[in-house]
Order: structure tokens, then C-alpha cells, then sequence
């Protein structure tokens, strides 16, 4: 292929038909690349895509009989849990019936490629229907350089040539670390391996039983047990017949204190999670379908690349480590729509100008500080750290299910008053002092 | 509901090039350092999918054929025993996730 694309997009991930949408309805000629057999073969995720944005893609997705998306979330659960109970904090809300949904569950296999098949459908309607191309199956190897500005890239033995480069290649950013932006060893610090199950059910049992009603779906997140004393929290999500259940776990914590001897592995933490007597009656009766695992960045600003872009190269979603969990949701995939979009629009503005130099591309992550994903990394910094402190992930849920063991049991003597109950778990799994400055972080952080 | 070993968790799994004997692997372990150097051999027990062995000498072995392409090894190994690095899909190996 002899000419010139405006730009070339490394991954067909959601950040990468994010800024494929964008560029297809803007028309620019562009090459989206994807190393799987399809979009999305290569993709895992826990599955929440949060907010609105998707609509911003797909206008008026919901309307779709068999959309790419599983459920909306309309019930939310967070559950704290010790050995043999869970306390949860349960919220449901027919507000969440409204389109635009604020939350969709996904299975990236499905999704990315029905997205990917949208971004087909604008690229037939752009002035470039027939020179702009969605490319499975090529793996990028190298990004071709001139000077310091990025001009295309290599594949095998052929070159392609933009104006510009977007990189929209995952957490394993092996080309952002090629270009320099990203340090070649990243350590395991703010990182977290996740494991997940998706767990198949007759459709109708999995609605009885999660009182679904339509499409609607249900989120619910764990702190305390689920990962037996291990940095991290479980998941559970609905999507159409199947569960998606899963763990993340501090990957610096479980390289401190994993063992394949005292079983404390990955797979086997998930084991007992799905084994804890809560879980273990919502998932009765299911069949696996299929594990996964994959790395995510922990939303601590620390790994997040300190610039994203060079001249003719921008960084979006979770190459760049756009993901963030600071105890309300895990967002991620919401951060890679926005920061797709944004990386696009900024290609679009230096195409009019023809200008991609780097203090071009620069007003790409100025437009990304001033948006949601940086203000809300910014903002809720202190959060991700709280959420990643042992009293957060160990002590609280055991004083909180100590606590509800005392208050919601009943018994035919007299019942003391649940301030005294509350002293006694305290006392029996933190210290007041505890609570007191974990009370003041919350209330600064939230 | 009955626990799944890990041997029946990866067979759930679509790999790429499933048939071919003959694959190039996307990751290098240089297992001298796992053998020599490295002071918890991690991978052995952080990898979700045990690509990474231990024998009964404490030896670390690594496989390709069962990796999901999750990513742990490149973050857990802080010893610089492995680099990845992907080959050509056609003569890869790696996952179709079929859900994801």
C-alpha cells in the first residue's frame, strides 16, 4: 500500500473504535490494526463499561434488539465479607431504567467486535469508504520514526505510513514503551492481575434468581474475604445467560505473600471466593464457559506515563493506564472511549492545520487533564490508596459482618444496644484510632 | 458447585494455532535467573495460568502453550528473566477469547 493514511490506529480495543469512530465520521482516512483474529478476540475485561459515552458511538444503542452490550445496571451491591458472612450495601433504582443507561455490562469478545462492525458502517458512509480499513489479524511491530516524529509503522515486512500514529494497544503497552514514553520494565506496584469465570445458566434462572427483569442487570463488588488477606476486591456482573465473576489482585501483595503451598494463587483464591457460602448459593447450578485473567493498572497516578504523546503520537486508555477504582467502580473502559475520542478529535484539529508537531499533539492530554478521566484521577488519589490499605481490604469487613453477626442476631435475652455491639467489634478486629483517621481520610477522599 | 482445577479451567480455552506443533512463543524466560539469582520465584505462583513450573529441586521451568496473554509475568518478574516480545499471529500462539 503506497499512500499516506491521516492515521494509524494500534488496537481494536475500545480506545481504538473509540478514535476509529471518530476519525471514520470526521473523514479521515484512516488504518485501524488489531493483532487478534477479530476485535475483541484478544480483550478481557471485568465488565462494566460506566456513564454515557457509549451513546456518543452508538446513538440510541439500547434500541437494538441483540446490541453488542449483555444488561444495563440498575442494581448495585457492595459486599464486605469475613469467612462465613456478608454485609452488603444494596441500591436499586428505576432511575436506572433510563436511556442513556449509566452503566452496561460487556463481554469484550462480543462487544468490541459488534463496535468494531459499527466503525465498518461509518467508514462505508465516510469519503473514505473505500481507502480507510479496520485490519485484524497484523501485528505492529515497530513505530516508524523520523527524527522525533512518528510516521507509521511496521508489520512483518511492510511498512505503512501516516501523519499519525494513536496508540490504543492495552496495558501491555510494548510500543509505548518502544517510543520511550512508557519505562521498559514496569513494576508490579500498581498493577493487578485479575481472574474471572463466566459462568453460564438457563437464562431464566439467572433472572429469578438476580431478579432481573428485561435486560436489566446487576453489579456487585466485594471487599474483605474474597481475596484471603490479599490486596483487592471480587466482582460479579450479569450479562445475558451467564455470570462474569472475578477477583483483582495487588500483584506486588500476591508476589509477597502467594504460595503455591498454602494454595494462595490466582486460580485457587478464585476457587474459594466462588466457594464462600454467599457466593456459592448465587452461583449453584452454573457451568463455567470460560477463564480468563489479565493485567489492569490500578488508577494510582504514579504509572500513568507522564506524557502522552510525541509529535505524530498520542496514547489512549489503558496503554496509557487510564483506569480507575476508587471504591464507587471500577472505570476503565469509559476512560478509553473519552481518551479515544479526545486522541481523534485532536488528530482531526492538526489535519486542518497540518500540523502535527508535538506542541500540537500536547493539547491532546491538556484536553484529557481537563476532562472527567484526569480530574477524577486527580481527585480521588487518595481513595485509590485507601482502598489498597490492609485495614480497608482486611479490618473493616471483619468488624463490619462482627457487627452484623451481633445486631442481626435475635436471641430470647435481653439485646443490648447496638452502640455497645459496635464497640465490641471494634475492639475486636481495629482500634478506634483506626476508624477515627480511616474516618477522616474517607471523608477527604470521598 | 464443583471447583474447576486449573487443567480444566485452561481447557475451556481457544488457543491460536492449536494444531500446530511448531509455534513461536511471545514471551523469553531466561529461567538461569529464576535459577540462579531470583529470591521468590514468583512466577511459579503468580502466572494464572502455571506456565511457570516448579520441580522438585526448585527448579523453574516455563511453557508458552497454556499462556492467556494476561501480562503478570511481565510486571511480577522484577529480576529481568522475562521479555516479551509478540511474533507474527500466523505463527504465534496465544488466546481467542470466545466471551473475554
Amino acid at each position: 500500500m503506497d499512500e499516506k493514511f491521516d492515521c494509524i490506529i494500534v488496537g481494536g480495543g475500545v480506545a481504538g473504535l473509540a478514535a476509529a469512530m471518530t476519525l471514520a465520521r470526521k473523514n479521515l482516512k484512516f488504518l485501524l490494526i488489531e493483532k487478534g483474529e477479530f476485535a475483541g478476540a484478544k480483550n478481557v475485561s471485568g465488565g462494566v463499561l460506566w456513564g454515557e459515552d457509549l451513546a456518543k458511538l452508538v446513538p440510541d444503542y439500547w434500541e437494538e434488539e441483540d446490541g453488542g452490550w449483555e444488561r444495563f445496571i440498575n442494581h448495585r451491591r457492595l459486599t464486605f465479607l469475613d469467612e462465613g458472612s456478608s454485609f452488603s450495601v444494596d441500591f436499586k433504582s428505576q432511575h436506572f431504567n433510563e436511556t442513556p443507561y449509566t452503566g452496561v455490562v460487556v463481554l469484550r469478545s462480543k462487544f468490541d467486535r459488534w463496535l468494531a462492525g459499527k466503525v465498518e458502517e461509518a467508514i462505508a458512509e465516510s469519503d473514505y469508504a473505500m481507502d480507510s480499513f479496520v485490519a485484524p489479524n497484523i501485528l505492529v511491530e515497530e513505530i516508524l520514526m523520523e527524527g522525533d516524529k512518528a510516521v507509521g509503522i511496521r508489520a512483518g515486512e511492510e511498512k505503512f505510513y501516516a501523519d499519525s500514529v494513536i496508540l490504543a494497544e492495552g496495558v501491555n503497552n510494548l510500543l509505548t514503551r518502544q517510543v520511550g514514553l512508557q519505562d521498559s520494565y514496569v513494576p508490579a506496584d500498581h498493577m493487578l492481575t485479575g481472574v474471572k469465570e463466566v459462568i453460564r445458566f438457563d437464562q431464566k434462572v439467572l433472572e429469578d434468581r438476580f431478579q432481573l427483569n428485561g435486560l436489566s442487570g446487576m453489579s456487585n463488588e466485594f471487599v474483605g474475604y474474597a481475596t484471603r488477606g490479599i490486596e483487592g476486591g471480587g466482582f460479579l456482573y450479569t450479562n445475558r445467560d451467564t455470570l462474569s465473576i472475578g477477583l483483582v489482585l495487588g500483584l506486588k501483595d500476591l508476589r509477597e505473600k502467594g504460595s503455591p503451598d498454602k494454595k494462595l494463587t490466582p486460580y485457587d483464591i478464585l476457587n474459594d471466593f466462588k466457594n464462600h457460602p454467599a457466593i456459592a448459593d448465587t452461583i449453584r447450578g452454573g457451568e463455567v464457559v470460560e477463564y480468563s485473567a489479565h493485567i489492569v493498572s490500578s488508577g494510582d497516578k504514579r504509572v500513568i506515563p507522564e506524557k502522552l504523546y510525541k509529535a505524530g503520537l498520542l496514547v489512549c486508555g489503558e496503554a496509557a493506564n487510564l483506569l480507575m477504582n476508587a471504591g464507587k467502580a471500577i472505570q476503565g473502559m469509559d476512560y478509553a472511549i473519552r481518551s479515544g475520542i479526545l486522541a481523534a478529535e485532536n488528530i482531526v484539529q492538526a489535519k486542518e492545520k497540518n500540523d502535527f508537531s508535538e506542541a500540537r499533539m500536547k493539547a491532546y492530554q491538556d484536553e484529557l487533564e481537563k476532562s472527567y478521566i484526569m480530574k477524577d484521577i486527580n481527585n480521588f488519589q487518595d481513595a485509590v490508596h485507601m482502598l489498597h490499605d490492609p485495614l480497608m481490604y482486611q479490618k473493616v469487613p471483619n468488624l463490619i459482618n462482627h457487627f452484623g453477626r451481633q445486631f442481626f442476631s435475635i436471641s430470647n435475652r435481653p439485646t443490648r444496644k447496638a452502640r455497645e455491639m459496635m464497640r465490641e467489634s471494634v475492639k475486636e478486629h481495629a482500634s478506634w484510632w483506626e476508624l477515627v483517621k480511616l474516618g477522616i481520610k474517607g471523608a477527604r477522599s470521598l | 458447585m464443583k471447583n474447576l482445577t486449573l487443567n480444566e479451567q485452561l481447557g475451556l480455552v481457544s488457543y491460536r494455532n492449536q494444531a500446530k506443533s511448531e509455534i513461536k512463543p511471545h514471551i523469553r524466560v531466561d529461567t538461569e535467573i529464576c535459577n540462579s539469582v531470583c529470591p521468590h520465584k514468583c512466577t511459579t505462583y503468580v502466572c494464572p495460568a502455571n506456565c511457570y513450573t516448579m520441580d522438585d529441586e526448585g527448579m523453574v521451568h516455563f511453557q508458552v502453550e497454556d499462556c492467556i496473554e494476561c501480562g503478570t509475568c511481565m510486571y511480577a518478574c522484577d529480576q529481568g528473566a522475562v521479555s516479551w516480545e509478540f511474533p507474527d499471529p500466523e505463527i504465534g500462539r496465544g488466546v481467542n477469547w470466545n466471551f473475554g
